[in-house]
């Protein structure tokens, strides 16, 4: 299964955050991690897309107080999803090896 | 966020689905999003979405092969049946003089009853190819129905005879919207119906094409209940 930049920011941003994945938590992960605007629009579009392919599993969570007594969408990183952005991620290793700025980072990748 | 710029908020998440509007709401809420920005974020999640939904056919041809040529047509043909009935029940009701049961009478109740049929057909299929591309279906069947309507000029008819397939055409959008599809006999018999009142108009000199055009979302009733009894 191929991936699109984003949609492996946003399951390695899930994964990271295991238990506590849900929306505002990844989007600020995201944030965090490129220094790019993540919008809501494109986050949870992407969810959908991911979630079709079966890469991701979403469902509404519990109600909390800081957000208003509203529910979360919690997300959760399918086998299928981790093997995914597995893939890409070694293919990003796999090109970045002997450029200039990934010596000495990608000599663990096959 | 400040309490106007939040309800301009929820009005335009009212737009979203229930569930997505209950996150998109909450994570704005803990975040601390400013309301310009989560006005923002929800017009772009909305946007995202309906651009979604434009990348199948089925929004295309509810829009662009029925909500826009058929309403021209249907319009056209709604006038048609308003002067028929002028010209041969209205002065006769008016005189007081009853009702001549002729092949004029016939024809204008078969095209009454066309135009109802057509109108709900094309309603129904609408409904149910355009689900949330509605609101462009619906645009693009009342741009043709301003543009006449600004430019009627018939003293003695009133402009609302333009409008007459309205009331069956909205009835068939909500039955779209509710139900898919129709059951197979009622397809069949639609379809017929439809077919057997268009026989009077075969020896017409009236333009044809347009008649064919407006049955077909008869057919297609019929092709998709047909396909569905046979994957059933």
């Amino acid at each position: 299964m191929k991936l699109g930049e984003f949609e492996y920011l946003l399951i390695t941003a899930a994964a990271r955050l295991a238990d506590g994945a849900y929306g505002a938590a990844i989007r600020e992960e995201i944030e965090a991690a490129t220094g790019r605007k993540c919008s809501i629009g494109a986050l949870y579009t992407t969810l959908d897309r991911l979630e079709a392919k079966k890469l991701l599993k979403t469902w509404m969570g519990n109600a909390t107080p800081q957000r208003g007594g509203r529910a979360k969408r919690v997300v959760r990183v399918t086998s299928k999803g981790a093997l995914a952005a597995k893939d890409f991620y070694d293919a990003i290793m796999r090109v970045s090896r002997g450029t200039t700025w990934a010596v000495g980072q990608t000599k663990g990748a096959t | 966020m400040k309490a106007a710029g939040w309800a301009t908020v929820l009005f335009a998440a009212r737009l979203l689905d229930a569930d997505e509007r209950e996150a998109v709401l909450g994570d704005l809420e803990e975040v601390g999003e400013t309301s310009w920005r989560g006005l923002i974020d929800i017009f772009g999640l909305i946007a995202r979405r309906q651009a979604g939904h434009w990348k199948n056919w089925r929004p295309w041809l509810a829009a662009f092969g029925l909500a826009l040529p058929c309403s021209f047509a249907l319009m056209g043909f709604s006038l048609s049946v308003s002067r028929s009935y002028l010209d041969l029940i209205g002065p006769t009701i008016f005189n007081a003089t009853g009702i001549t049961v002729g092949y004029g009478f016939f024809l204008l109740l078969c095209n009454l009853l066309l135009l109802g049929a057509w109108s709900w057909t094309g309603g129904f299929v609408i409904g149910s190819l355009s689900r949330r591309t509605l609101w462009v279906s619906a645009a693009l069947s009342f741009l043709p129905c301003l543009f006449c309507l600004a430019r009627f000029s018939i003293d003695s008819l009133s402009r609302l005879s333009l409008l007459l397939f309205l009331p069956p055409a909205i009835l068939g959008v909500r039955r779209g919207l509710r139900i898919a599809e129709i059951k197979l006999s009622a397809a069949i018999a639609l379809t017929v119906g439809i077919t057997l009142l268009t026989i009077p108009t075969w020896n017409s000199s009236g333009p044809w094409i347009p008649n064919w055009a407006l049955s077909w979302p008869a057919w297609y009733l019929l092709a998709t209940a047909l396909r569905s009894g046979t994957t059933a």
